[in-house]
């Protein structure tokens, strides 16, 4: 669109070590515009999750750099400033989890509007009416009222969709969001995942879905041991891998 | 296989459930009537053999009667001594609890130790340290040119009781709260974080109100604990329930008796508490996955 081309999520060289030696993630870089849909692939144990995790500083990357929608942190020690500048990541980027993790002791309307409430200071009646409008949007309006133990899995996690929509991010990241799902409840969220990616939304997804790195994602990465092993659109990454890890990896799943 | 023969005889059975599959059935539901039947008479006779030794070895009903309402005015002492002690035994345990989980070492070690010493020395002992040998350190505090110090170290005792139970119990539900909250899955912390949260909102809103939840039963149990504790006041001479009963029943040589009464209040007390309890975690569990 405009020639000023900054891209909404940038990660420069970040490397991730837990405890002391073991090295998840390798100098990883990746960039994605706004708009766009990216989907990461790669073997379990890979390092995808926690890159992910890494962008909204769920882990602290242990080296390099992240940027969303012009909001730079560098790794390194903890201070009031890079405190602030983290909820401020966090609040541009909305994250679904694979085990969803609504609040149990909210409703579905509760657990939408909780983070407008407390994390945006606005009035409840202020929140509620975007907060059915997403209610709608994902399709459950008639769950208004209910706990979250007594939907299903595939209506956990659209609740969980609109629960970090309500926060108008950025950038979605998605967490395997349909691993622990049912086979066939998968479908309803993928749908969900789709519709956000043709309006426009900026998503990063690790997922097995592969309907949807396919036919939706923009552009597709492999990872392995904490390391990119190729990317490109999904066309190429599927019929016509460059490198012969992918091709293994792909026969692995497909 | 036709079953709408027996259908008729047991209308709670829904149809089409086969035959023998009703038998087995009709013979859960024989059983359990069974139990219910039996645990009552057990219980029946349970209450009958109490009453009737009380009986043999010659209670005197005429004397219980006509000093109880002297001994239930202590209730009053009681419930304001347990009441204000459980409330400030809240205080000190989620303060506790957070000092415990802090990162920060001064808080930490002081929950810590704070948790360890209460923990580790008598209750009675604690009770008399408050009351005898606070004192003693407000004169040594004077001494050393803090004026008006020893009048306020002298407590009455009442204060010093509520004091000794609350910081006690304070010291155990620390723990308890501390479990409870650790009890609370990591996602929940995650997810609240993702949304922008900060660490105290996330404590607040998230945490803490599942962590009540988990507590509720072990706390209502520490409240129970603590109106039976409350009658180690009586060490200092305040009038609640068991002074009284022990008095009267020295002065007449009819401990017995008095015993036997403060005890079944206390009992009453705390079945009243228990119902309390129940009521309140059946208000908590609303969230709850109801099988229909």
């Amino acid at each position: 669109m405009t020639q000023d081309l900054e891209p909404m999520v940038k990660v420069t060289n970040v490397h991730k070590v837990f405890g002391r030696k073991h090295h998840v993630l390798c100098g990883i870089d990746l960039e994605v515009n706004a708009g766009e849909t990216v989907v990461i692939l790669g073997p379990s144990g890979s390092g995808k999750s926690t890159l992910l995790r890494c962008i909204n500083f769920l882990e602290g990357p242990t080296a390099g750099s992240i940027e969303v929608d012009g909001v730079v942190i560098h790794a390194g020690e903890n201070s009031k400033l890079r405190n602030q500048q983290i909820l401020d990541i966090r609040k541009k980027t909305g994250m679904c989890f694979q085990s969803f993790n609504l609040f149990p002791h909210m409703t579905v309307l509760e657990n939408i509007i909780e983070g407008p409430t407390t994390v945006l200071n606005q009035k409840k009646n202020q929140a509620i009416p975007y907060a059915e409008e997403l209610l709608d949007w994902v399709g459950l309006t008639e769950k208004r009222d209910e706990y979250p133990s007594h939907l299903s899995g595939g209506q956990q996690q659209r609740v969980a969709i609109a629960r970090s929509l309500a926060m108008k991010p950025k950038v979605m990241l998605f967490d395997e969001p349909t691993s622990a799902l049912d086979p066939e409840l998968v479908g309803e969220v993928v749908e969900v995942m789709e519709r956000l990616a043709k309006e426009g939304m900026t998503i990063i997804a690790v997922t097995h879905e592969m309907h949807f790195a396919r036919d939706v994602a923009d552009r597709v990465f492999i990872m392995d041991n904490g390391n990119w092993v190729e990317e490109g659109p999904p066309d190429k990454i599927f019929n016509n891998p460059e490198q012969e890890r992918t091709r293994q990896f792909l026969a692995h799943i497909l | 296989m036709n079953n709408n023969t027996t259908d008729q005889q047991t209308p709670a059975i829904p149809s089409g459930i086969p035959q023998e599959a009703q038998a087995v059935l009709q013979g859960i539901e024989a059983q359990e009537t069974k139990y219910r039947r039996n645990l009552i008479i057990a219980f029946a006779v349970l209450l009958s053999l109490m009453i009737a030794s009380l009986v043999i070895i010659g209670l005197d009903f005429k004397f219980m009667i006509k000093w109880l309402p002297f001994i239930l005015t202590g209730i009053g002492y009681t419930f304001l001594v347990s009441s204000l002690a459980i409330s400030l035994a809240c205080v000190l345990a989620v303060l506790g609890a957070l000092g415990r989980l802090s990162e920060n070492p001064v808080l930490n070690s002081i929950a810590t130790s704070y948790v360890s010493l209460i923990r580790g020395t008598p209750l009675l002992v604690q009770v008399y340290m408050w009351y005898l040998a606070l004192p003693q350190i407000g004169k040594s505090l004077e001494e050393f040119g803090i004026t008006g110090i020893q009048a306020l170290f002298t407590l009455p005792a009442i204060p010093a009781g509520i004091l000794a139970l609350g910081v006690c119990y304070g010291a155990y539900m620390t723990e308890t709260v501390r479990a409870g909250i650790q009890s609370i899955k990591l996602g929940q912390t995650e997810a609240a974080k993702a949304l922008g949260m900060t660490n105290s909102q996330t404590m607040r809103r998230i945490i803490f109100p599942q962590a009540l939840r988990v507590i509720i039963p072990p706390v209502s149990n520490e409240f129970i604990a603590m109106i039976k504790d409350s009658s180690l006041v009586s060490l200092m001479g305040v009038w609640e329930l068991s002074y009284r009963a022990i008095k009267i029943g020295r002065r007449h040589f009819q401990s017995l008796e008095m015993l036997i009464t403060v005890a079944m209040i206390y009992w009453v007390l705390c079945m009243i508490l228990q119902l309390v309890q129940e009521k309140i975690e059946k208000h908590m569990s609303r969230g709850d996955r109801r099988t229909q």
